[in-house]
């Protein structure tokens, strides 16, 4: 009885011990953003088919939790890319160099664009613009040139051209790094449009105040958080004819059969609009190698210049196909990364 | 004394009534339908929750079924020595070389091949336009073929190649005539083609082993998902769960049933472990990442992680149902081991044990149904995303190299973007559920026949 | 020599031992087995138990203090010149390890040889070119001291090593002599093992012990973290929940007490649908069914626990949300907006703790024993009303400790609050409203966007640590219930 206890304990103290001993790696580890896995997967299948190197491993849980691991330290337990959905910021750098983690590669893979879409057979919201947008959603608006709380409860209350709907809107909960983007190019660029910002200022706001409150959406229920992904939304607007909501163009064009989508001051979202620079609302897409590990783990550098390699990021390749707007820039992106140029300058 | 023989004398008719064992009174009807209420409301209760399962079940199997069938287009392929080997040597290092991009134009070629013998008329006069016909993984397999035995070369070959999602789509229904309109990855024109070619046998829809066997396929190519790797992610946590939990749940279960003192300490025991049944197993996923993962170095996104996590969470479980067995056995069997000069070890483990092992297997069996089930704090210690993409070769590598878990690859299906990979979440959930039903019903089944009543 | 073979020659030697030790034990009563105190086999693992345990005990404590001895002897030879600036000693040791450990393993894979390094004045970048052709990271170009550091690392490893290996067999060797040695007749070995057997149970239970300590370390740093950047009494008292994404100056409010609120609101939903449904069926499956009815009845609804709870959540985003809006929204009643709201989460989260209250109760109901029934049908009461009049109340406090089971699983539920209750934090009475959970917040400031040093991604983890306090508190008083009024049949 206690022999085959003993033996069991052992054996599980050996493989343990096996783990740790294991420590060489032959795949690259990816890490990060749910918005850049999609283009990252779709990559990595097609490296793993075309080179020797064994199909990397690209794990979701948000940019910070991808980031976090990335900073974590050097060495073939820590992750080799991090995928982001917005730049590193200064102290993620500085957290990143505490740990040993100082060369690092930015690269800029392509734009996202961000579209809102409603119900196929719902109200016709086929024409928004940023003011609209905000006087929807945001708590205090302007009436009659004074600042008030928001009154409207239909769109058709401040803009005759829109329907004659319930405002609901389904926006990106405050985890997601699409929140930033709709809130700086959509609510605050609408605060301004709308003199908004203006008579907040004039009410003795200071500016940085008044940019931070144009940047609030309303509490009363007919603006949602979402916190979840582009389904939960898709999954919302579906059980509310009247609703909006925010997706990612990739998840609009993949699901045209449920969802319409409504111009932004008179510009459709494609992916060749947000490359020219018409549709105002998209970000750009990231992912950051550790220099360290490039010439170590086997295929991270061929990784990285496949990823940006024009038949894939280009225009016409599957991350266009897909939905990602291709960078104008590609070519000095690639240079990046052919050269190992570090942020912060150096090579 | 009087009142009383005075009040009753008057009501005596009544009381011969009462008294009746044939035709009951008022109060007893009463009380017989407040029997038979109460015991409505057991039977409505019990509906309820059975009701609710048909529910469940239903909309699972009706949303999921279609993952197990895949389209497919019958194509001859004709392997073009002038792309594919310009060097006309048949060295492996060239042919390498040759990248699946290579091999896409022969693929649309071959198709649309199949028109021109079939006479099918088209407006679709290009060979680029049987794109949407087709899926990015045929060129990946043909590139395999050829790389495994050069000499096809020159030659036409005959493959069984995935149909694109959207076809598939429009086979099972999920795509509508009317929706491709805006749709920019497949047109009108391409349904009148597939609607052509299905009554010739060139696309057919068929039975899909592969999405049983296969691995995770990236999100442009729902069509090649399977749930295979992440099949035996599962598989090889369950293996690190079992040979973890149950030794230490049952030998933790003994000392806490058998021996413990009544104190402190076992009380704090006794409390810990309850309130480990109840924490969120998110807080077991921050446990993991941080004592596993950067404490330990353990390797990320390997089976012998979640294993562990999940060990970690299912104890509490498999030592409270063992705890239960152990309780269910007699103190006369404890006693006339006593009697007969065994110590207290051996009556324990010569006797108890033995009589409980039924009621512990059976707690083993939900409590690893219940870990096989969690999503939670795989989330944590990188087990989501797109990772079950290479099969495991070995025990070494199945407990080491990265892989996924069923529950995870269906969250992480039913995240993405297109609708096809949505069915495949229902899907996955179908054999998720298989297994789950089937280890349950093992359970009822050993309860059954071992079970003893005292 | 790996650790691997190490564990085989100590457990080889245990097995020798073992049968050392019998035979010893046999021959000290000249084979005739009675006479001995134990059975045979007892002194065999008396032998055994004593080398297997000191040596792996001695081999575990070598392995941790090893690290810190030779970190602190190879830390003395770094010169303080090779700690640049915003740099630490830690940093520049991990670097020496990485080295350390790069050249072992190039040497093994044949990259490099130790001639070349030990040659004094190695080409270093030649060095650093062939640790990385052989697969090993390498962060900067090696310098001289870190190279001499690392050799010095790899050289005192080596030799604790051996020492390691020597000591640990001697140790092994020593306690299965000294097991064999004390067989003999008038030895209570079978005393001495169980002793032993008793202190494996003991080190399992405790087990979960370790695992509580373990969680509350790996929340506590983070959370104390949080606390420094975000004012505690904030936290804990603020009504409001709206963390702004940390790209924008705009401070973020961060009070618990509207999540705490969705979780028990949506808690007390889900119990509202799971009491009276698994109550009603455990006392039918208990008192009325008949075995093949209960046999069936039984596990189907045990079903109900087993579906993952990422399938609830889809269940109530995709039909009891739709379902609850026709009824209750614009059309119907007017008072829900959306389809997620604490009703359609609480309805989903019922139906999953549904076997949870019925499976418990049962099992509790039928504890009680039979004379407590038979007594009350005699004295001429109906079967419902022995129920409710006898067998629940002795029932009772089991089957509040059950219902307070199934509340402490709907407070840690996360998948169907996550997909059905949305995820915004609100104070407000209407069930029909969108509200969320603490464990949801955790998910979603988790494996969010926000800056990983942020307050806004922290204070997950001082969310987990205030849950798990909150889950802990109700099941001390659960159990303090249970044993309280637990009523001793026997």
């Amino acid at each position: 009885m206690s022999f085959t206890k003993l033996s069991t304990s052992a054996l599980a103290i050996a493989v343990v011990t096996a783990a740790t001993a294991a420590s060489a790696r032959d795949q690259v580890q990816v890490a990060g953003s749910s918005t850049v896995l999609p283009y990252a997967s779709i990559v990595a299948e097609a490296f793993g088919e075309n080179f020797e190197f064994p199909t990397p491993v690209v794990e979701s849980g948000g940019s910070s939790a991808g980031l976090k691991r990335f900073c974590q330290g050097v060495g073939t337990e820590h992750t080799d890319i991090a995928n982001a959905s917005r730049a590193i910021r200064e102290k993620e750098i500085k957290a990143c160099a505490e740990n040993g983690v100082t060369d690092i590669i930015e690269v800029r893979i392509g734009y996202d664009g961000i579209v809102f879409a409603s119900q196929l057979d719902g109200p016709a919201y086929t024409a928004f613009t940023q003011s609209d947008i905000f006087n929807a959603l945001a708590p205090k608006v302007m009436v009659d040139g004074a600042l008030v709380d928001n009154p409207y409860t239909k769109w058709s209350d401040f803009n005759a051209d829109l329907p004659d709907a319930d405002i609901l809107a389904f926006i990106p909960g405050t985890k997601h790094g699409t929140r930033e983007v709709f809130e700086e190019k959509v609510i605050a660029a609408g605060c301004e449009a709308t003199g908004a910002m203006e008579a907040m200022i004039a009410s003795g706001m200071s500016e940085d105040d008044a940019e931070d409150a144009c940047l609030e959406v309303r509490t009363d229920g007919r603006s949602v958080d979402i916190d979840g992904d582009y389904t939960e939304t898709l999954a919302s607007i579906d059980a509310n004819s009247n609703a909006i909501g925010v997706f990612g163009l990739a998840f609009y064009e993949n699901n045209t059969d449920k969802l319409k989508v409504a111009t932004m001051a008179g510009v459709e979202p494609t992916t060749e609009t947000i490359a020219a620079g018409e549709y105002p609302v998209s970000r750009p897409l990231y992912f950051y190698i550790k220099k360290a590990h490039i010439g170590v783990i086997p295929g991270l550098k061929e990784f990285a210049e496949f990823f940006v390699a024009d038949e894939i990021a280009g225009p016409d390749g599957p991350l266009a196909n897909y939905g990602l707007v291709s960078d104008p820039e590609l070519a000095s992106t690639q240079a990046v990364v052919s050269d190992e140029k570090v942020i912060g300058g150096g090579s | 004394m009087t009142d009383v023989s005075i009040s009753t004398t008057p009501s005596a008719p009544d009381r011969a009534k009462r008294v009746s064992l044939i035709s009951s009174d008022a109060r007893t009807e009463k009380r017989k339908s407040a029997e038979r209420r109460f015991r409505m409301y057991g039977i409505a209760g019990i509906a309820t929750g059975i009701f609710f399962l048909i529910v469940l079940l239903v909309s699972i199997v009706s949303s999921g079924t279609g993952a197990f069938q895949q389209t497919f287009i019958n194509a001859s392929v004709y392997l073009d020595p002038s792309k594919l080997d310009k060097n006309g040597n048949r060295a492996i290092e060239d042919l390498r070389k040759v990248s699946t991009f290579g091999y896409t134009p022969l693929i649309q070629q071959a198709v649309f091949d199949k028109l021109e013998q079939n006479g099918i008329e088209t407006p679709l006069q290009k060979r680029g336009d049987m794109k949407a016909l087709i899926s990015a993984s045929a060129a990946a397999q043909v590139r395999d073929v050829v790389l495994a035995n050069p000499d096809l070369i020159g030659e036409t070959v005959d493959f069984r190649i995935l149909a694109s999602s959207r076809v598939d789509g429009y086979l099972k229904g999920r795509v509508q005539r009317e929706d491709v309109a805006r749709d920019k990855n497949i047109d009108a024109e391409h349904l009148d083609l597939v609607d052509a070619l299905v009554p010739l046998g060139i696309i057919e829809k068929t039975f899909n082993i592969d999405f049983i066997t296969g691995a995770d396929a990236s999100e442009s190519r729902a069509e090649a998902a399977g749930i295979g790797v992440a099949m035996i992610g599962s598989f090889f946590m369950m293996l690190v769960v079992l040979v973890l939990s149950l030794p230490i749940g049952v030998a933790a279960s003994i000392y806490l049933e058998e021996f413990a003192p009544k104190n402190r300490w076992t009380d704090l025991i006794e409390v810990n472990i309850a309130n480990l049944a109840a924490v969120p197993s998110i807080v077991f996923g921050i446990l993991g990442l941080a004592v596993f993962i950067q404490f330990m170095h353990l390797p990320q996104s390997a089976p012998l992680v979640g294993g562990l996590v999940l060990t970690l969470m299912t104890l509490p479980t498999i030592i409270i149902s063992t705890r239960a067995s152990l309780k269910a056995v007699p103190p006369s069997i404890r006693d006339a081991a006593l009697g007969v000069g065994a110590s207290k070890m051996q009556s324990v483990f010569h006797h108890v044990l033995p009589l409980a092992a039924p009621g512990i297997l059976t707690g083993t069996i939900i409590g690893l149904a219940q870990a096989l089930g969690e999503t939670a704090p795989l989330l944590l210690i990188g087990m989501v995303g797109f990772i079950a993409s290479n099969a495991p070769d070995g025990i070494a590598s199945g407990l080491l190299d990265p892989n996924s878990a069923m529950p995870a690859q269906i969250y992480e299906w039913a995240k993405r973007a297109d609708p096809a990979f949505y069915e495949r979440a229902w899907g996955g959930i179908i054999i998720l559920l298989g297994f789950l039903i089937s280890m349950n019903t093992l359970a009822v089944i050993l309860r059954r026949r071992f079970e003893r009543r005292w | 020599m790996p650790l691997l073979w190490l564990s085989a020659i100590i457990l080889a030697l245990a097995t020798a031992g073992f049968f050392l030790g019998r035979a010893r034990a046999l021959a000290s009563v000249n084979g005739s087995s009675e006479k001995l105190h134990s059975l045979p086999s007892y002194y065999g693992s008396n032998a055994l138990m004593k080398s297997v345990f000191p040596a792996f005990g001695a081999m575990l404590l070598w392995m941790l203090v090893q690290p810190l001895f030779i970190d602190n002897r190879v830390a003395q030879l770094i010169p303080d010149s090779e700690i640049d600036e915003g740099s630490s000693i830690g940093l520049v040791m991990s670097e020496v390890r990485r080295t350390a450990d790069g050249i072992t393993n190039a040497i093994n894979a044949g990259f490099i040889d130790d001639e070349t390094l030990t040659a004094g004045q190695a080409d270093l970048s030649d060095v650093t070119q062939r640790l990385k052709d052989a697969g090993q990271v390498v962060t900067n170009d090696i310098t001289q001291p870190i190279l001499n550091a690392a050799q010095e690392y790899r050289a005192l490893s080596e030799t604790s090593r051996s020492v390691m290996t020597i000591v640990v067999l001697l140790v092994a060797l020593l306690g299965a002599g000294w097991g064999v040695i004390q067989s003999g007749r008038d030895f209570r070995a079978r005393n001495v093992v169980e002793q032993g057997i008793l202190g494996i149970l003991i080190a399992a239970a405790s087990v979960a012990i370790l695992t509580t300590i373990g969680i509350i370390f790996s929340l506590i740093f983070n959370t104390i973290e949080f606390f420094s950047l975000y004012p505690a009494v904030e936290f804990f008292t603020l009504l409001e929940w709206a963390p702004s994404f940390s790209g924008r100056g705009g401070a973020s409010s961060l009070g618990i007490l509207p999540l705490l609120w969705g979780t028990i609101y949506i808690s007390v939903v889900a119990l509202l649908v799971a009491v009276p449904v698994g109550l009603f069926s455990a006392i039918y499956l208990s008192e009325y069914a008949s075995p093949r009815v209960r046999g069936i009845a039984k596990p189907l609804l045990e079903i109900l626990a087993g579906i993952p709870t990422i399938v609830y959540g889809l269940f109530a985003l995709l039909t009891i949300g739709p379902l609850l809006v026709s009824v209750f929204g614009e059309d119907g009643a007017g008072w829900m907006g959306g389809g997620r709201s604490v009703m359609t989460a609480g309805i989903a989260m019922g139906i999953m703790l549904i076997p949870f209250v019925s499976s418990l109760s049962d099992d509790i109901i039928n504890a009680v024993p039979q004379s407590l029934r038979d007594g009350s049908y005699g004295l001429g009461a109906t079967q419902s009303e022995t129920i409710k009049q006898v067998v629940l109340p002795a029932a009772l406090p089991g089957i509040v400790g059950a219902i307070l089971l199934a509340a402490s699983r709907a407070i840690g539920e996360t998948m169907i609050v996550v997909l059905g209750a949305g995820a915004a934090a609100r104070l407000s009475l209407n069930p029909f409203e969108a509200m969320t959970t603490v464990t949801a917040k955790i998910v979603s400031q988790l494996t969010g966007d926000s800056d990983f040093a942020s307050p806004e991604a922290l204070v997950a983890f001082a969310l987990g640590i205030t849950l798990f306090v909150l889950t802990l508190c109700l099941n001390v008083f659960a159990l303090y219930i249970v044993r309280k009024y637990r009523e001793q049949y026997e």
